[in-house]
């Protein structure tokens, strides 16, 4: 793997900020802690070396040499030393440590013996000159606020390597992940691109964003495979649906062609021409239909619409073929709406006309057809019943099909596209379909004006 | 001697259009360009005019039409076009055009919907009764009489009927009768309309061999006194 590559990655790249902003708080944090720690621990020490020296020089010379020299028996304090010296500062009693040159007059304490070689360095403490012209130095050692300073030093500077390494290491192992996973979804993209309709983004192990928006893509390819899937059945059965009439047009102006003695035998031939031609044109045309419907544009022209209304216009415009069949075509209609469905009422007639229309065609003469319109709430249901040879639970998915006929009705008038119209039509308004059977076959559309209403 | 302005810049598709026109017995006067169009449409006078909707060049049809009903040419319009959405043909509609047919379509039909724009042309008439041959419907009462003989009638039939006899002795396809009497736009009616036509037929034919309703090449209908 290339190392522009895993720079280029989102992964890395928030992990080398994350990283650089951690160790610049970290150390802000070390420079906060050490200047605090510092300044209590010389406040504590100021204090001291204050109060001490206070209370040494309200005593005599005398009384103070004896009480510096009596101290640990005269022992050098390498904690708090205290030393008495002369005007020409040398060295009377107590800790025998240097006078700290330099400091004579000084009112704040100060630090000094960095550089003396004893041990407690340095010190840090106040001079007092006495009445006498001796002066008293009262020190303590800050070695262990330097000390201190050192280890929380080091602390951090290992915590901050640590950090830094582990963070280095877990940017670059995120930007390998990411550069791999990009990598296998470029191939897939690529493969996809190339045909392979079947091919989806790699999403195993990948969570959160980049995962919800694979998951996303990954169901539009889906959508895409089925929708390519169905162009090329389309594209199937319109070559075969086809190929039967156009072949009976030929071979009709073929025999024309070759025994046609007369005027009469000619026009006969081009009449039935005409019905063969006429038949091919009425399929091309409710394939445009159902394009035309599928489109979704027809959404622009909706109306309220009034579908109790439109149920009943259907049942009358089929009663008569009804009655010439001998079948007993019924209808309950629940009128009264009061929030009428938003929709096309020339398409809604037709697939309610399509659903009687195939139930009729289907059912034995002196079956049943029921037309069954009822509301419940926010739904709306239509149910058309018959009493016909069913349609087999494996076909039901594929009636909704472009040209695709159930082996029952292969030989039925029809083209076939009646249900994929209503299909379409049911799907522009936002109504679910749903075919059952029983005895005979029972198509149900179901409009929710609650869940439809968010339709685009 | 009725003439038919067609403006139409496909010459095949204009040729055949030409080819029915005169077959139907009409006139029929060509343009290919929007512009020729509309100059013929605005300088001469014409029963009817087609009218493509899609032409090329900067004058297309619905252009032409609004051009015509603003300046005051009332002349009926047929639209034609390849484009079959609802909004495409509402806005044909709306621009001042009659009627709308969608392509491919069938000579029958482009004829009989002439036929019916040129009769509503001449504006209805104030007459309560119509009459072919011995049938009369009374429009006020919707009763229905042949011989002296009152025939019982459903509503849609009585209806179905009446569109007949007011556009008697022209062809009245499927189509047309789905649109006039179903009110529903049908681009592909079933056949289910022909049995209520049959239904008509028996009712109206009061059992003579002669139907006054003839059935004309598959997919109109033609109603008239002769038979």
């Amino acid at each position: 793997m290339r190392i522009i590559e895993l720079y280029r990655t989102t992964g890395f790249r928030l992990a080398l900020s994350f990283l650089a902003l951690f160790g610049l708080t970290s150390v802000v944090l070390y420079t906060f802690i050490d200047i605090e720690v510092k300044d209590f621990l010389t406040e504590k020490v100021d204090d001291w070396v204050l109060r001490e020296g206070r209370s040494l020089t309200k005593l005599n010379v005398q009384t103070i040499a004896a009480r510096l020299d009596n101290r640990k028996n005269g022992e050098f304090d390498a904690e708090r030393p205290m030393t008495l010296f002369n005007a020409a500062h040398e060295r009377l009693a107590g800790s025998p440590i240097p006078f700290p040159m330099g400091y004579d007059g000084a009112t704040t304490p100060f630090e000094f013996g960095a550089d003396s070689g004893m041990p407690g360095v340095p010190f840090r403490g106040l001079t007092w000159t006495l009445p006498g012209g001796e002066i008293l130095l009262v020190a303590e050692s800050i070695s262990e606020v330097k000390e201190f300073n050192e280890v929380l030093f080091g602390a951090m500077l290992l915590a901050g390597g640590c950090t830094a390494l582990f963070g280095l290491a877990g940017a670059v192992l995120i930007g390998t992940g990411a550069v791999r996973h990009f990598d296998a979804v470029t191939q897939a993209t690529r493969k996809i691109v190339a045909g392979d309709l079947s091919g989806r983004l790699p999403s195993q192990g990948v969570g959160g964003d980049t995962g919800r928006l694979i998951a996303v893509v990954n169901e539009m390819l889906d959508e895409i495979e089925r929708l390519m899937r169905e162009v090329k059945g389309v594209c199937d059965n319109i070559a075969h649906d086809l190929r039967t009439p156009l072949t009976r047009l030929l071979a009709g102006l073929d025999r024309a062609r070759r025994r046609a003695t007369n005027v009469e035998d000619y026009a006969n031939s081009v009449d039935e021409a005409i019905v063969e031609t006429q038949g091919i044109l009425k399929t091309f045309a409710a394939l445009l239909r159902i394009s035309e419907v599928e489109d979704g544009a027809r959404r622009a022209g909706f109306v309220p619409v009034d579908l109790a209304a439109i149920v009943a216009d259907a049942i009358e415009l089929y009663e008569p073929l009804a009655e010439e069949k001998e079948i007993n075509l019924t209808s309950s209609i629940q009128e009264s709406d009061p929030r009428p469905l938003p929709g096309d009422p020339s398409l809604l007639f037709e697939a309610v006309a399509n659903l009687i229309d195939n139930a009729l065609k289907f059912s034995p003469k002196g079956g049943n057809v029921e037309v069954h319109l009822e509301r419940k709430g926010d739904l709306t249901r239509l149910r058309v019943t018959d009493d016909g040879p069913g349609i087999p639970e494996a076909d039901r998915a594929n009636v909704l099909r472009r040209f695709y006929r159930a082996e029952p009705s292969r030989h039925a008038p029809g083209n076939g596209l009646g249900l994929s119209l209503v299909a379409a039509i049911a799907r522009l308004h936002g109504i679910k379909l749903d075919i059952a059977g029983g005895t005979g076959t029972t198509v149900t559309l179901e409009h929710n004006a609650a869940s439809a209403s968010s339709l685009g | 001697m009725t003439t038919i302005l067609v403006i139409e810049d496909d010459v095949q598709t204009a040729r055949e259009i030409e080819a029915a026109l005169v077959d139907h017995g009409y006139e029929a006067r060509m343009a290919s360009t929007g512009r020729e169009g509309l100059v013929k449409a605005v300088g001469e006078s014409y029963d009817a005019i087609i009218l493509d909707r899609m032409l090329p060049g900067d004058l297309d049809g619905l252009g032409i039409l609004t051009t015509l009903r603003t300046a005051g040419v009332s002349t009926p319009v047929l639209i034609l076009s390849a484009l079959s959405a609802v909004d495409e043909r509402v806005r044909g509609l709306k621009a001042g055009g009659d009627d709308y047919l969608t392509k491919p379509f069938d000579f029958l039909e482009l004829t009989a919907r002439l036929d019916a724009l040129m009769r509503r042309n001449v504006g209805p008439a104030a007459e309560t009764t119509l009459r072919v041959g011995d049938l009369e419907i009374d429009l006020l009462t919707h009763s229905v009489c042949r011989r002296g003989q009152t025939i019982e009638l459903l509503p849609r039939e009585y209806r179905l009927l009446e569109y007949l006899m007011r556009h008697a002795g022209q062809v009245v396809t499927r189509t047309m009768l789905f649109e006039e009497v179903w009110h529903y736009r049908y681009d592909e009616p079933t056949n289910v309309i022909d049995v209520h036509i049959g239904k008509l037929r028996r009712k109206i034919d009061l059992g003579s061999q002669a139907s006054m309703i003839q059935t004309v090449r598959g997919s109109g209908y033609i109603l008239d006194a002769n038979h």
